[in-house]
């Protein structure tokens, strides 16, 4: 709706844009051609912002609310874990601690580079999946990727920006490797059906780097029930959402809130569904 | 005086892994929070201080020597247990023949999660020195639904008062911790849901 908006507000600037490239200087409206190569270089940003939104507005949670494919439960199912730093990671093991193993069978987890704590944790977590499931006799599989930190404690703001670019990267990269091939990954999606986070800086990262593969539509991620996201915020917020929490509140399908007075801060966005912990 | 024939009864201290809380190690051994902790029938203060405030403690310890000796307090201290707190906090729970105790932590939310989850009697204190003073948020919001006592580090000999009178709430029933807060629906339900998995 908005992108129609800002589509039809966008027409009269192309008309006069169009208008002043097209005279020739005996026209009644004549511009010296150095000015029209202002002019020519700003359409060209206003098309490139239009054509952006335009195709945002059928990535953004909003436009696929409904957008689950049903899946028997035992089928190909990929679900990635965001990991972050110590507390991040207790609160995410913590959530998981009744995962269906069966139905979520290969599941990738990202934890940030140094933080051999969450690894380990990730590692001894996978080994009680294992445990359970042996007892059941399901099986379920995983990978750990590290990806490095967006910004170190006590790192300089000048340099902040190329190491995001730098963590950036391998999320891209993480993300488009899919499941290590194996004969329990036989036809296990590339991508994520769905990645899971509870907000730290590297969780934004990972979000940015799903909104770029979907928007160019890299080997179909864009497509029905892939990619799709949760948030939780941390139980620890109990009156504001976090930095990671108002970057990301209408970029991820679902989110979550662990106390009911924090509800009016996400602006009817957010849900509630007691503590997850 | 034998103290040996009394029961245990173990205060036990925290202060968390990742910023030092001296404040609270000073807040504890003083001259009046230790006559309370007397008076309520406290026989060992026990305080993990962290990386950086052993010399800290000593000297603590060692100012407030004489009047430790005269309440009969035993005081143990330690930086840090890499296999974590849980076996400190549940000899404060009384879990091996003690009187039950109380437990002091500061306001992180990690420690007061595994805290609640042993049921421990909990006082929080949180570290107002921390960005935008975040654990007081979690600290109130915790005592306003009865389960921790919120502590103040210039009044924690209220505090401990006041964690005696929840203690015999807690063993009312229905206990506190119920209501509200139990999983209605955890977070692998909603991610089942997402991917639309079906029996």
């Amino acid at each position: 709706m908005q992108s129609r908006r800002f589509i039809i507000l966008s027409l009269p600037i192309y008309f006069c844009g169009l208008t002043v490239l097209l005279t020739n200087q005996n026209g009644l409206i004549s511009a010296p051609d150095r000015y029209k190569v202002f002019v020519f270089l700003f359409l060209l940003a206003l098309f490139l912002v239009n054509l952006i939104d335009l195709r945002l507005c059928y990535l953004l949670p909003s436009a696929r609310r409904d957008q689950i494919r049903p899946r028997r439960r035992g089928s190909p199912t990929h679900l990635l874990i965001v990991l972050g730093s110590g507390g991040h990671t207790a609160e995410m093991l913590a959530m998981l601690n009744e995962l269906d193993c069966k139905g979520l069978n290969f599941r990738t987890y990202i934890v940030s580079s140094g933080d051999a704590f969450s690894a380990r944790k990730a590692r001894e977590f996978e080994e009680g999946l294992a445990l359970r499931a042996a007892q059941n006799s399901e099986e379920g599989f995983y990978v750990i990727h590290t990806i490095p930190r967006a910004r170190r404690i006590h790192q300089s703001l000048l340099t902040t920006p190329f190491s995001c670019l730098w963590c950036l990267n391998s999320a891209l990269r993480i993300l488009s490797t899919g499941p290590p091939p194996s004969k329990n990954t036989q036809g296990h999606p590339r991508f994520p059906n769905v990645i899971l986070t509870n907000g730290p800086a590297t969780a934004v990262i990972v979000i940015l780097a799903s909104y770029i593969l979907r928007f160019f539509n890299i080997g179909s991620c864009n497509s029905v029930g892939s990619m799709r996201t949760i948030y939780v915020e941390s139980w620890a917020r109990v009156k504001q959402l976090s930095l990671s929490g108002r970057l990301l509140l209408r970029f991820v399908d679902r989110f979550l809130v662990q106390w009911e007075q924090l509800l009016p801060a996400t602006g009817g966005i957010g849900e509630y569904h007691g503590w997850l912990i | 005086m034998s103290r040996h024939s009394q029961t245990k009864k173990l205060c036990f201290v925290t202060v968390g892994a990742t910023a030092s809380f001296d404040r609270l190690i000073d807040s504890v051994i003083s001259p009046k929070v230790l006559k309370t902790l007397k008076e309520l029938g406290y026989t060992d203060v026990t305080i993990q201080y962290g990386d950086y405030s052993k010399s800290f403690f000593e000297s603590v310890v060692k100012a407030n020597s004489s009047t430790i000796s005269e309440l009969g307090l035993t005081i143990t201290g330690f930086d840090f247990r890499s296999y974590g707190l849980e076996d400190d906090m549940l000899d404060a729970k009384g879990e091996w023949g003690n009187a039950e105790g109380v437990v002091i932590t500061h306001g992180g939310s990690g420690t007061v999660l595994d805290a609640l989850r042993l049921s421990v009697q909990l006082i929080v204190v949180p570290n107002s020195t921390l960005l935008d003073n975040h654990q007081a948020q979690l600290a109130e919001a915790l005592e306003g639904q009865g389960y921790v006592v919120y502590g103040n580090l210039n009044n924690l000999s209220a505090a401990l008062h006041e964690s005696e009178t929840l203690r015999q709430k807690h063993r009312t029933w229905p206990p506190v911790n119920s209501g509200t807060h139990r999983k209605a629906r955890g977070v692998p339900g909603i991610v089942g849901d997402e991917t639309g998995l079906t029996e």
